[in-house]
């Protein structure tokens, strides 16, 4: 399953790098995560409830984030897994700045298995592009905020 | 043998009223006390190295009674039977779980949790932590084939399960003089027999006997490989089908489920049960068809048939299961359909992928075989722009030609295949038809006309292939008061034997239907059968309830004719009554014999009391059933949709014992075979995942979604057996699915359409509308 596309973020391009490696921002902002505690070296151990159409339940797994080229880009790494099946992901986050503004081009590749593969698959690629525009609007709101 | 009142007749299932109204026992019917339950932990990827097993939480947990891995289970249970002896075949050994550290198929079992309820068992097999180091797995069986592909079973050293090659003539000879050739490339996709019960198991180990309740098509095969499986000596075991909730083939086989809830009732001491879900049904029970097959036809301009080569690759899955790898042989055999082609070379090659195991689902490969020839023999008619069935004609192997020799090694008993499609034609009035077509086509409506002859196998005889043999037990039981037991080694699971044999028996001893009850599935009760498949109820166990009726009727005229003074050959029967020639005063009841038989102060010289018969029927042969099938169909072209407009079906069963039973088969098998046709699909992603695993993904077709059909038949006995009859359990599926595509692709041909892949969906259809493929 691949998603792509881009979102553009009012903030420069220091900022919205500073909001991404913010533990307490994505656990706000990434939705239904439950719990996201650092292990280092930029490693998260993360809790998350997800619902694919029928095919609901919580994942346990890690979250990693790796290539950082610190503002431009990074490579982030998911490996979960739960009552439904397994994940294992990875996206690429690029930043360019535009006029004051920053456009976040993101691209993702995920393998799934169990339940989630064979119920959800009808559903999997929309609820990922949904999330990623929770996330995204949540970014926006946060940089609102401060 | 003649068919009488009994025989013949339409007569209502007897077994149905319990069926119907919630009154049968199934395996989930059954609960003991300290009855405990199991849940299976199945690996969610298609090819993964199992680098840890974690249980103690699950241990821990309330109501836990047991939690076994590959270990506890390779301590306790040999290896499960892996296929028929095919030369130079190699599989992988298999046991009730995973025990070398490596799944192959999404469904392959890890572990098995065991507790008191089973919502604890559910929520306990939640806290076993497997991990998994995902493998890259070989989905497709062309790619399983390359020379450096992916091992799934390294110490085999290939992919490769076995090659098998059939055929004779001079092909090469054939196609480098022919005239025309054509070519296809069939892809028949994978079927989910989706039975309406799924498995289950239930097992009990309790004075010195393990009974195991299994929902299987057959028991005593069962019993023997579990007393390999188990190490429990095989007297000292049990085997019980109760009521089997249909299988169509995924029942013919011998599960990992049976050998390990029965492991666990002998370890435990406690009654174990396990119950199918539908999603296991789906990824854990054996999946049908699977096949590529590449089609090559040589022919002369006037249509006559000269060569025919086939390649078939069959997607044999992760295992060979019981009768894997002799399902797609099939299909080499029977390539040739009811045509006499000189010329002919049929590789059949088995190949492992990790995907559920295929094995048998009704047809077996003779589907595949029938589709396949049917397709080309309608390509072979598009090229040279001749009628489908003239070229059909040209090739018939002639009536007057049986017993016939296939070059593929068949040999057909008896046949008349252009009588039976020149029946079929006559019933849609075919020549109409297709001016009709031609007057629509002009008004741009879309009619199809599709033709299948098929010949198939029943009875199947290649006992060395056989779980069991080819033979079949039947006894029949004549008790003191008159009443009749018939016990039978086959295994019903829709078949209706309960009524054909009852009406067998009625019809050699003249008691009624209601006198008669047939007995089956129960090991201890039944002397050693062989079970319920290839349409061989009827030709195989109904010959041999055929022969012990005889048996018992020729000593019940001896005793008869001892007790009337009489000569024995002065005494015939008529009903349950039998009387002496020429003195019509002097008659007995058969009620009285029996009584006399068990009494048996006054019996023949020499002769035993009892009046019992047990019978072992071989056949001689193979039998081959036959028919010709037409579909009628109108496509939208806004929309793609197929609409059935026609489905006659002229099925040659042989001699037919209820035409009731009959029809209810063909019905079931049209719908079955339409189905692949233009429904059902098993859909993998590139991983491995199964996509359809569900019925919300996987359409098993209800009533609305299929045509009335017309039913009629031609009758050529077979020689075979003394019923003279042919299997009919699996024709339908055999005839339909080609009718019907060759319906559709019929009605496309406007569009310049020649070749779809089933299911042909209106999607499918829309699309090369558009395009004209």
């Amino acid at each position: 399953m691949k998603v792509e596309g881009t979102y553009t973020l009012p903030a420069s391009r220091q900022e919205v790098w500073e909001l991404l490696n913010d533990p307490n921002v994505l656990a706000k902002a990434t939705p239904g995560i439950k719990q996201l505690d650092p292990q280092g070296d930029d490693t998260f151990k993360a809790i998350i409830e997800v619902g694919v159409g029928p095919v609901k339940g919580a994942y346990v797994g890690q979250v990693s984030i790796a290539d950082k080229v610190p503002p431009e880009r990074m490579t982030l790494k998911i490996e979960g897994g739960g009552r439904p099946g397994t994940i294992k992901a990875t996206g690429e986050l690029r930043l360019e700045e535009q006029d004051g503004k920053t456009v976040v081009a993101y691209s993702g590749d995920a393998q799934v298995t169990g339940l989630i593969a064979s119920v959800g698959h009808r559903l999997i690629s929309g609820v990922a592009k949904q999330m990623v525009g929770e996330f995204f609007r949540a970014l926006e709101k946060e940089l609102e905020r401060r | 043998m003649v068919i009488s009142h009994a025989l013949g007749a339409r007569i209502k299932r007897r077994e149905d009223p319990r069926l119907i109204t919630g009154r049968a026992i199934y395996v989930d019917d059954l609960n003991f006390a300290g009855m405990v339950h199991a849940v299976l932990i199945r690996s969610p990827h298609a090819h993964a190295k199992v680098q840890s097993i974690e249980t103690s939480a699950a241990r821990r947990a309330s109501g836990v009674v047991a939690v076994w891995t590959g270990e506890d289970v390779s301590r306790r249970c040999g290896p499960l039977p892996i296929g028929p002896r095919i030369k130079d075949m190699k599989a992988p050994k298999r046991f009730p779980l995973v025990i070398d550290g490596i799944v192959r198929h999404v469904g392959d079992p890890v572990a098995v949790v065991v507790a008191a309820s089973l919502e604890a068992a559910h929520d306990a097999a939640e806290l076993v932590e497997v991990d998994y180091e995902p493998l890259v797995s070989v989905q497709n069986p062309e790619t399983a084939l390359a020379i450096d592909a992916l091992l799934i079973h390294p110490d085999l050293g290939t992919n490769v399960c076995f090659r098998m090659t059939f055929g004779g003539g001079g092909v090469d000879a054939a196609f480098a003089s022919a005239e025309v050739v054509v070519k296809t490339r069939i892809v028949q996709q994978r079927l989910i027999p989706a039975a309406m019960e799924t498995r289950g198991v239930v097992a009990q180990h309790k004075g010195g006997e393990l009974t195991v309740w299994t929902s299987t098509q057959i028991p005593h095969v069962v019993k023997t490989t579990l007393a390999e499986t188990v190490r429990v000596p095989e007297h000292e075991i049990r085997v019980i089908a109760p009521e089997v909730g249909g299988g169509f083939g995924s029942k013919l086989d011998v599960y990992a489920e049976e050998a390990l809830v029965a492991a666990l009732a002998l370890a435990l001491g406690r009654p174990v049960k396990w119950i199918e879900s539908r999603r296991e049904n789906f990824i854990a029970t054996v999946h049908g068809r699977g096949q590529i097959d590449d089609v090559e036809l040589a022919a002369k301009r006037d249509g006559t048939v000269t060569g025919l080569r086939v390649r078939a690759i069959a997607d044999l899955g992760a295992y060979s299961q019981l009768l894997t790898p002799g399902v797609p042989t099939n299909t080499g055999l029977m390539c040739c359909g009811c045509y006499r082609i000189p010329n002919v070379h049929a590789e059949v090659i088995g190949v492992f992928t990790n995907r559920t195991p295929t094995d048998a689902y009704r047809g077996a490969g003779r589907p595949e075989a029938t589709f396949l020839i049917e397709r080309v023999m309608d390509v072979l008619a598009a090229e040279l722009k001749m009628d489908p069935a003239e070229v059909r004609r040209k090739n018939f192997i002639p009536a007057g030609a049986f017993p016939f020799k296939t070059p593929t090694g068949a040999t057909y008993d008896s046949g008349n295949y252009e009588t039976a499609l020149e029946k079929a034609l006559d019933r849609v009035n075919y020549t109409a038809l297709r001016d009709e077509q031609a007057k629509r086509r002009q008004q741009k409506r879309y009619m199809g006309i599709g033709i299948a002859s098929y010949v198939e196998i029943t009875g199947l005889a290649s006992a060395a292939n056989l779980p069991g043999g080819n033979w079949e037990s039947a006894t029949v039981r004549v008790e003191p008061t008159g009443k009749i037991t018939v016990l039978t080694g086959t295994s019903p699971h829709g078949q209706g034997e309960e009524t054909t044999f009852a009406q067998i028996v009625s019809d050699r001893l003249g008691v009624s239907i209601e006198d008669v009850a047939v007995i089956h599935g129960d090991t201890r009760a039944v002397p050693y059968g062989v079970g319920t498949f290839g349409s061989r109820t009827t030709p195989v166990g109904g010959a041999a309830v055929y022969v012990a009726a005889e048996k018992v009727r020729d000593k019940a005229t001896r005793i008869a004719a001892h007790l009337l003074e009489a000569s024995h050959d002065d005494v015939t029967m008529n009903g349950a009554r039998f009387l002496v020639k020429g003195s019509p005063d002097r008659a007995i009841d058969f009620k009285e014999v029996a009584r006399m038989a068990y009494k048996a102060f006054k019996l023949p010289p020499g002769m035993e009391p009892g009046l019992e018969f047990l019978h072992f029927f071989t056949p001689k042969e193979r039998v081959f059933p036959f028919g010709s099938h037409v579909c009628v169909v109108e496509i939208d072209p806004e929309t793609g949709e197929v609409s059935f407009k026609r489905y006659v079906a002229v099925d040659d069963c042989g001699n037919i014992l209820n035409p009731l039973l009959v029809a209810g088969q063909i019905h079931g098998g049209i719908v079955q075979g339409l189905a692949q046709a233009v429904y059902e699909g098993v859909e993998y992603d590139s991983e491995g995942q199964l996509l359809t695993a569900l019925f919300t993904d996987y359409v098993v077709p209800d009533a609305t979604q299929v045509p009335p059909f017309e039913l009629d038949h031609t009758v050529t006995p077979s020689p075979h057996n003394p019923l003279g009859a042919k299997g009919v359990g699996e024709a339908g599926t055999i005839g339909a699915t080609p009718a019907v595509v060759n319906a559709i692709l019929d009605a496309l041909a406007p569009f310049g359409v020649k070749h779809l892949d089933m299911p042909i969906t209106p999607r499918k259809i829309w699309a090369a509308m558009q395009s004209g493929l």
